[in-house]
């Protein structure tokens, strides 16, 4: 043994390397370089060879069998290909990969300043669309290669080889992110079918322990809202109802109880009493009787309600962390705090996060470790997407009602005549004491062991536990026009999902002559097992959130409570040969058990395999010299889904619910008898959703390095698509109310293209330029159906909007398409006859030809899906300047804005109505406009069906990030012990460019828990993104 | 490891063989009761209440839908018969009558695999689930024409509604009337006597009189409730509607509801108070909380008015100033009950107050100005009879006010239709005036000025609160005028309890008599504008085409749409 000592320089600037690791090859022998880039290695007897490694430079190895001072400048890394990336159980190098692999920009990704994984993934990953609402902490839509099934289509995340979440990981501990997209994901099976994200924390490097600090400030900004109508507007459109309805001053009907009976609309000084003036001896404040007479005062000028819920509002992020690591052991310890504030007020989203990873080595041959990731948080949100949520009574709740009434309560539709939304401020102010607390704790332990030289094998045991816990109290909304006079009641309650994964596993590698052989078997066992309970009590004599306790209830109480379980066992194996690094053939298969499926059809085989050329490396290409890698890649392979199966899905099975078994026999009022009911009706030979997946690549690196690009084109095949039961045999008449299995009924087909291509540029020596471009695009088809090819769903009330049909892409828009409005009764006798045709109101296109618009004239009027999304990130620097921008981007979608059946037609609610549709609507002075008539009814002509109207076109362009840092010099700080210390503003959201005419464009799916297609692209009010401005600071010692 | 760790039973719920004894089997038929109420079934809602207040009172001449015109839009189509196929209203129904049907099957299917119930109970329970089975067929028929018969025999292939389901609902009802015993000690259940009276009602809609008569006067002398109280005409009319008087002894099959127990927070169903009229309270005041649907028509008010000897105007009951109206109403002699039937303003409107008028209706143009008044509940009852009912527009209040389905003056009614067919008018007079009688007690009156009693649903003190007049027929002089007569006594006696459009229609007068109506109020009302009743068409309601396009989708044809849609 002998000592070898040393510097490590950058050979671009000759700046000593901190932290560079140095490896003695074929050992576990290594040490990392000081921050003077110096280092001191013992090298046992018979070992010569040094590797310099360092993140950004190549390696180097060293031959110092006649040397023990070396000197190692190290060449900054031009291509990312011998970037080592995890796929699943094993992890090869970039270049090595066979299948569709997007290797996240993991630095990229952190610059934006969001409080979800999934938020932060969009726009990262060629083929990978992430859609969120603009609510802190709300759920995101995560889609890989776009929506396939009716179920569940959220991808598998694996963090750090445990099934998890990215909802609630905090970003700054994440290492890197590889999105799995096709056959290569088949060794996850059954997980596999939504593809696999796989995300792997941060460790801790070798070399003296490091302390870095990440956080920012800032502000979301309100944003300008909704363009409603004053008050004075609002009035004069509903005389104008009243007028194009035909009626006139005297007649039953005309006018309104707030307004009036004349000519024209009066504003009365007071909504309560209704439509009063001052002086009316009810106005007197001391007659004020908050149930029987509650004195309002009309907002004459129009209550600009978006405006009194919003706030400008803080948002803050910060995280600290430590890291160390020597030949014997590592550890990465984090803590995180963010704190977002919603713009809507009194909602928030705080997280605390503790992240501990530590690994020892025992030996050369042995490494035990864990990973340890725990938060709390404390986030309640709104309903989002429905016409109850503080967003949509924003613009329900009528202008003239002012906030609140004269004494300082709550106003609202009590005051007559003004719809049935409720006071959007009320509502949320009275939610801001609600709770909705989570802690949980992810991690694992392992342990792998090196033998017989070509062999290791790991274990891994790890889990996620999930405990819940809520309470929220419900007000009676005395100032609403609807349940004004019920009980108040308070809900409590709580939850815990559990889940492990026990993985081992056993890898075999060699290398013969040219020849590279790795070979990989494994088990695994996944359990799920949760519970829930709750509680309701009602009459709660305080309203004080001090008095909120479920024994202090005096009125009706129920609880209820759940449970569920399911497991899957299964085993695998994996190949991966490579023949001189110019061909590559990976396979894999696996072998999957669920327990939600009956026993003879519980098991699938789920194989896949992969092949690569690296043409580059092949003697002809030598004097291609503008290419310096090129590789063409093909795979199959065939993946499953067990969809929303759950365990009851194979069996009959009965159960009791107060709501639907039980019934009061004696005559009690309040005692009825429990009773069953037939709650499942099951379906033994149910069993996996078959995915079969096509992939064709083609990766290039050019032009010295400065380019790399990878095109993929891609066809995803679903068989057996699960769903609920469809055809006849299911109908109720055969099975009355029981609930219906997923069987597997339909087929589907996706195909479509991903694109990603960086460019790297160093202008000059204080130059740099980055750009990365990411395209998605997918295109949807129904394949199969059974019964009558189609089934309908989505909208709010008797709405309904969209068709999944064979040959058109799931939840397709379907309806009648207006081409334009009814200008005269002329117009309407020329026209082919159509039920409630009025003029101002809508003429439908008579699709069958057939002289009269029915319901066989209903057609595709939009689609909810992108032709593509797309993202483009710029990364500059120029000296210690550095600036980066971020813009995603989705074309082609439509959106169905289902917000203007409460803003455009004041007879479908009366409320608040949209400045245009109140002072353009079409009136026979008036028909130069799209916006329909103005009636006291709906018709089918107007507001009763779904048209081609309510289709805005969802393109947009958006900044999510843009940002520009200032790194102050290291001989400055280093005086303070201060390694690099950068600072910088920052903005989100700063600007949107698009043409639709609701709030924003980018919307979540109603219920994105819920994964599935159903109300995608359907607008029913929506908690919109706005721009936020931060600073923040970089800091490392 | 594989075997039993994959071995992961579903928690929470019970497999066939664990239901399968005595409490098991019992429990499936409480099951089977608990759809009566036409709540607690997926896919249920406003339109499948036991009440039928959408197809049987907004499709008739009684009530309009109320609310803002596009609030239940899928109601509105029953106000002026534009209603299609693909309406959202219909399958509600449908689907929770189709689903009784198979929880009663259920009870069926069970009972054999039960070993430890004695057989004479075991009688007992199919008795009940063939009683409940042809009450839910009986729903669907007198709605939907053309039916299938779901029996525990039913498979896709030998599913027809082309067939004839009279004799089904008729054998399953002679079944019970076999095998049920008179009285059973929970009150709720269904006896021989409510099994008669079904069987009767069976009857009447298939105009198979004698047969009907001989049942009913069996029944008018012989019934009794499961209680074993002798059935009776209760001396207070509203007795019917309270809450703290259910099953008495005019109830003969109701539908049962109860409240505060945990079932109004229970969002995996309905939850077990009234929840079919949850909607059916006036707006922005009174009792309920919500929403200003079910409003009473003007006809109804007006067909109130009597004579100076307290007789119904049966022909020009429409004609002079309305009952009510807003400038220049009616002063005349009123039937007594019109004010437990509807809410009018300056009348007390239980112990709420009087009656506010269009500051408790939504939209009045649409709505027209009356309340409901028969599902509601007294404001001394409220928490001891009502619940809240969590709903994401608000607390709204359930009532533990059971829906009456057969009460006995309805019995009394069919004996007098029958009689009056079988030319016997002095007995169709007697029947009618027995109903007419008991309102003719002016303590029963609404009172102004006095406090009301909701224990037994009358007011104590005060004076009347309108000019009231009821008086006896004393004559029929013609077969015609009796028949005319007893019609009229139903529209007034049991207004508002969802019976109307289907008494219409099986009077064989629904298209003379809503047409015509639809003509008096077809410039006032928006909803009426364009309203016309068509025969050989409207007499039922389509088929939902969700469920022609799905029985028929694999090329066999088992359900034909009903004519005309």
């Amino acid at each position: 043994q002998k000592t070898v000592t040393g510097t490590v320089t950058s050979a671009k600037d000759n700046q000593p390397i901190n932290g560079a690791s140095i490896l003695v090859k074929g050992t576990n022998v290594g040490t990392a370089t000081s921050p003077t880039g110096t280092f001191s290695i013992n090298v046992p007897a018979g070992k010569k060879i040094l590797v310099i490694s360092s993140v950004g430079f190549d390696d180097q190895e060293i031959d110092v069998s006649s040397q023990s001072t070396i000197s190692v400048a190290l060449k900054e890394k031009t291509s990312s290909l011998d970037e080592i990336v995890v796929t699943g159980y094993t992890a090869q190098k970039k270049k090595e990969i066979t299948g569709a692999v997007a290797v996240v920009n993991v630095k990229d990704m952190k610059q934006v300043p969001v409080g979800t994984g999934e938020e932060a993934l969009q726009g990262r990953a060629s083929g990978l669309t992430v859609i969120s609402s603009g609510q802190p902490g709300a759920a995101s839509d995560l889609r890989i290669r776009g929506v396939t099934t009716f179920g569940n289509n959220q991808p598998l995340v694996m963090v750090d080889g445990v099934r998890g979440d990215l909802h609630n990981i905090n970003v700054s501990d994440i290492e890197s992110i590889q999105v799995l997209k096709d056959a290569s994901a088949a060794i996850y099976g059954v997980a596999g079918a939504n593809g696999v994200i796989i995300v792997t924390t941060k460790k801790g490097k070798a070399g003296k322990a490091r302390v870095s600090y990440d956080g920012y400030y800032g502000v979301t900004t309100k944003g300008p809202g909704f363009d409603m109508a004053n008050t004075q507007e609002e009035a004069n459109a509903i005389w104008q109802q009243r007028i194009n309805s035909g009626l006139q001053p005297g007649d039953e009907g005309w006018g309104s109880k707030q307004y009036g009976t004349g000519v024209n609309p009066v504003i009365p000084d007071y909504i309560t009493p209704t439509g009063a003036f001052e002086g009316d001896p009810n106005t007197d404040p001391a007659t004020y009787n908050i149930n029987s007479n509650q004195i309002t005062r009309a907002n004459k000028a129009g209550t600009d309600w978006y405006d009194v819920i919003t706030r400008n509002a803080p948002t803050q992020s910060h995280n600290i962390s430590v890291s160390s690591g020597s030949d014997k052991s590592s550890y990465f310890f984090s803590f995180g705090y963010l704190n977002q504030q919603g713009i809507a007020r009194f909602q928030y989203n705080k997280r605390y996060s503790v992240r501990a990873n530590t690994q020892f080595n025992i030996g050369n041959k042995i490494r035990v470790g864990e990973n340890a990731y725990v938060f709390y948080k404390n986030n309640p949100t709104y309903g989002n997407q429905g016409e109850g949520s503080p967003f949509s009574v924003a613009f329900r709740e009528d202008a003239i009602i002012p906030v609140y009434d004269i004494a300082g309560n709550f106003a609202g539709t009590k005051s007559q005549d003004l719809g049935n939304a409720q006071n959007p401020y009320a509502n949320i102010y009275r939610s801001k004491d609600n709770k909705s607390n989570n802690w949980d704790i992810t991690g694992n332990v392992y342990a792998e062991v090196d033998f017989l030289k070509h062999f290791t094998a790991r274990t891994s045991f790890g889990g996620v536990v999930d405990n819940n816990y809520y309470y929220y109290f419900s007000y009676v909304g005395y100032e609403n026009a609807e349940g004004n006079t019920g009980a108040n009641s308070f809900t409590e309650g709580a939850g815990y999902n559990s889940s492990w994964t026990y993985t081992n596993t056993l890898t075999y590698g060699n290398t013969f002559g040219n020849h590279n052989v790795k070979v990989l078997v494994g088990t695994e066992a996944v359990n799920y097992y949760g519970r829930n309970l709750s509680g309701t009590r009602s009459n709660y004599f305080s309203e004080n959130p001090n008095y909120w306790v479920l024994g202090a209830g005096t009125g009706t109480q129920s609880n209820a409570g759940g449970a569920y379980q399911s497991s899957l066992w299964s085993q695998f194996a994996k190949l991966e040969y490579g023949y001189a690094g110019k061909y590559l053939l990976n396979a894999s298969i696996r072998r999957d058990g669920a327990s939600v499926f009956a026993e003879d059809v519980r098991y699938g085989y789920f194989p896949g395999v992969s092949a690569a050329w690296r043409i580059s490396q092949e003697n002809f290409m030598k004097g291609v010299s503008f290419i310096n890698d090129l590789k063409l890649r093909g795979s199959w392979g065939k993946m499953g889904t067990a969809g929303n199966v759950g365990a009851t899905n194979p069996f009959n099975l009965y159960s009791t619910r107060l709501g639907r078994s039980a019934y009061d026999i004696s005559g009690t009022s309040t005692s009825p008898y429990a009773g069953f009911f037939r709650s499942n009706v099951g379906n033994p030979s149910t069993t996996w959703e078959g995915d079969i997946i096509t992939n064709i690549g083609v990766d290039a690196t050019i032009l010295k390095n400065k380019i790399d690009f990878t095109v993929e084109w891609y066809k995803k095949k679903v068989n057996d698509l699960l769903y609920g039961a469809q055809g006849p045999q299911w109908a109720s008449l055969y099975v009355g109310d029981a609930g219906l299995p997923q069987v597997n009924i339909a087929d589907n087909q996706n195909s479509g293209l991903d694109l990603s291509l960086t460019y790297h540029a160093n202008v000059s020596k204080d130059f740099k330029l980055d750009v990365t471009g990411i395209f998605t695009s997918y295109k949807n088809k129904i394949v199969s159906i059974p019964g009558s090819g189609y089934f309908d769903a989505g909208g709010i009330r008797n709405v309904v909007i969209q068709r999944n049909e064979v040959g058109h892409p799931l939840g397709a828009f379907f309806g009648y398409d207006v081409i334009g409005l009814f200008q005269s009764q002329d117009d309407i006798d020329k026209s082919p006859s159509q039920p409630g045709a009025a003029p101002g109101l809508f003429k439908y296109r008579d699709v069958n030809n057939d002289g009269t618009i029915d319901a066989n004239d209903r057609t595709y009027i939009g689609s909810p899906h992108p032709d593509f999304t797309y993202g483009l990130n710029l990364a500059m620097s120029y000296k210690s300047f550095d600036f980066s921008a971020f813009f995603f981007g989705s074309k082609g979608n439509d959106i169905y804005n289902q917000t203007l059946y409460y803003t455009d037609f004041p007879d479908f609610f009366k409320g608040g109505i949209r400045r245009e549709a109140a002072v353009n609507s079409w009136t026979p002075e008036n028909t130069n406009t799209s916006i329909p008539a103005l009636y006291n009814t709906g018709s089918f002509s107007s507001d009763q069906s779904t048209s081609s109207y309510f289709i805005s076109k969802g393109s947009y362009f958006r900044c999510k990030q843009m940002q520009l840092g200032y790194t102050l010099p290291g001989t400055l700080l280093s005086r303070f012990g201060i390694e690099h210390l950068r600072i910088y503003v920052q903005s989100a959201n700063l600007f949107t460019i698009t043409k639709y005419n609701g709030l924003d464009p980018e919307l979540t799916s109603t219920d994105p828990s819920s994964a599935n297609a159903n109300n995608l692209g359907i607008d029913q009010g929506n908690y919109p993104h706005t721009p936020s401005y931060l600073v923040g600071i970089n800091l490392n010692f | 490891c594989s075997k039993d760790f994959l071995n992961k039973p579903p928690l929470g719920t019970l497999n066939p063989e664990i239901v399968a004894s005595e409490v098991g089997v019992q429990g499936v038929l409480i099951g089977a009761y608990s759809l009566v109420d036409g709540e607690g079934a997926s896919g249920d809602g406003f339109a499948s209440g036991a009440s039928n207040w959408i197809f049987g009172g907004v499709a008739s001449d009684d009530a309009n839908k109320g609310s803002d015109p596009s609030d239940v839009a899928d109601a509105a189509p029953m106000e002026d018969w534009t209603i299609t196929p693909t309406n959202g209203a219909i399958p509600q129904k449908w689907k929770l009558c189709y689903s009784g049907a198979q929880r009663c099957n259920d009870v069926l299917r069970v009972l054999p695999l039960a070993t430890d119930i004695p057989a004479e109970e075991a009688t007992q329970i199919s008795a009940q689930a063939r009683f409940l089975r042809a009450f839910y067929h009986f729903e669907l028929k007198k709605i939907f024409g053309n039916i299938v018969y779901a029996d525990e025999n039913l498979t896709l292939d030998n599913t027809t509604n082309t067939t004839d389901v009279w004799p089904n609902i008729e054998a399953d009802l002679n079944f019970a009337v076999d095998n049920l015993p008179e009285t059973f000690s929970d009150e709720g259940r269904v006896n021989k006597w409510a099994a008669k009276a079904l069987l009767a009602k069976t009857y009447m809609f298939q105009h198979k009189y004698s047969d009907a008569y001989t049942l009913l006067k069996d029944i008018i002398a012989n019934g009794k409730t499961t209680k074993g109280e002798k059935y009776a005409l209760l001396p207070h009319f509203y007795s019917n509607f309270n809450p703290a008087q259910k099953n008495s002894a005019e109830s003969v099959f109701a539908a049962q509801t109860s409240v505060q127990d945990g079932s109004s927070v229970d969002w995996g169903g309905d939850p077990n108070g009234n929840y079919g009229d949850i909607l059916n309270f006036p707006y922005t005041g009174g009792p309920g909380a919500c929403c200003g649907f079910y409003n009473p028509s003007q006809d109804l008010a007006d067909a109130f008015k009597t004579d100076a000897n307290g007789l119904p105007l049966l022909d020009t009951w429409y004609s002079g100033n309305h009952v009510s109206d807003v400038t220049t109403p009616y002063v005349g002699n009123l039937d007594p009950r019109i004010d437990w039937t509807m809410g009018r303003k300056g009348i007390p409107y239980l112990d709420w107050g009087n009656h506010p008028g269009d500051a408790w209706i939504r939209n009045p143009g649409a709505d027209g100005h009356f309340s409901p008044i028969k599902n509601v509940y007294a404001a001394s009852q409220k928490d001891s009879y009502t619940d809240v009912g969590s709903a994401y527009w608000g607390p709204t209040e359930l009532v533990a006010n059971n829906v009456n389905i057969i009460r006995f003056a309805d019995v009394i009614l069919w004996a007098a239709e029958c009689a009056a067919d079988a030319g016997d008018l002095a007995a169709a007079m007697d029947y009618v005036n027995q109903v007419r009688d008991r309102v003719t007690d002016s303590n029963t009156w609404v009172k102004k000025g006095g406090s009301y009693d909701a224990a037994n649903a009358v007011y104590t003190g005060g004076t009347n609160a309108d000019t009231y007049k009821i008086g006896l027929y004393t004559s029929f002089p013609s077969k015609d005028y009796a028949i005319k007569a007893v019609q009229f006594e139903r529209r007034l006696e049991l207004a508002m309890e969802g019976h109307r459009f289907f008494d219409l229609v099986r009077y064989g007068t629904a298209g003379t008599v809503l047409n015509a109506y639809y003509d008096r109020y077809r410039s006032i009302m928006p909803l009426k504008a364009n309203a016309h009743w068509t025969a050989g068409k409207n007499e039922y309601f389509p088929i939902p085409q969700g469920e022609i396009d799905n029985l028929n989708s694999d090329g066999t044809e088992r359900l034909v749409q009903n004519p005309g849609y």
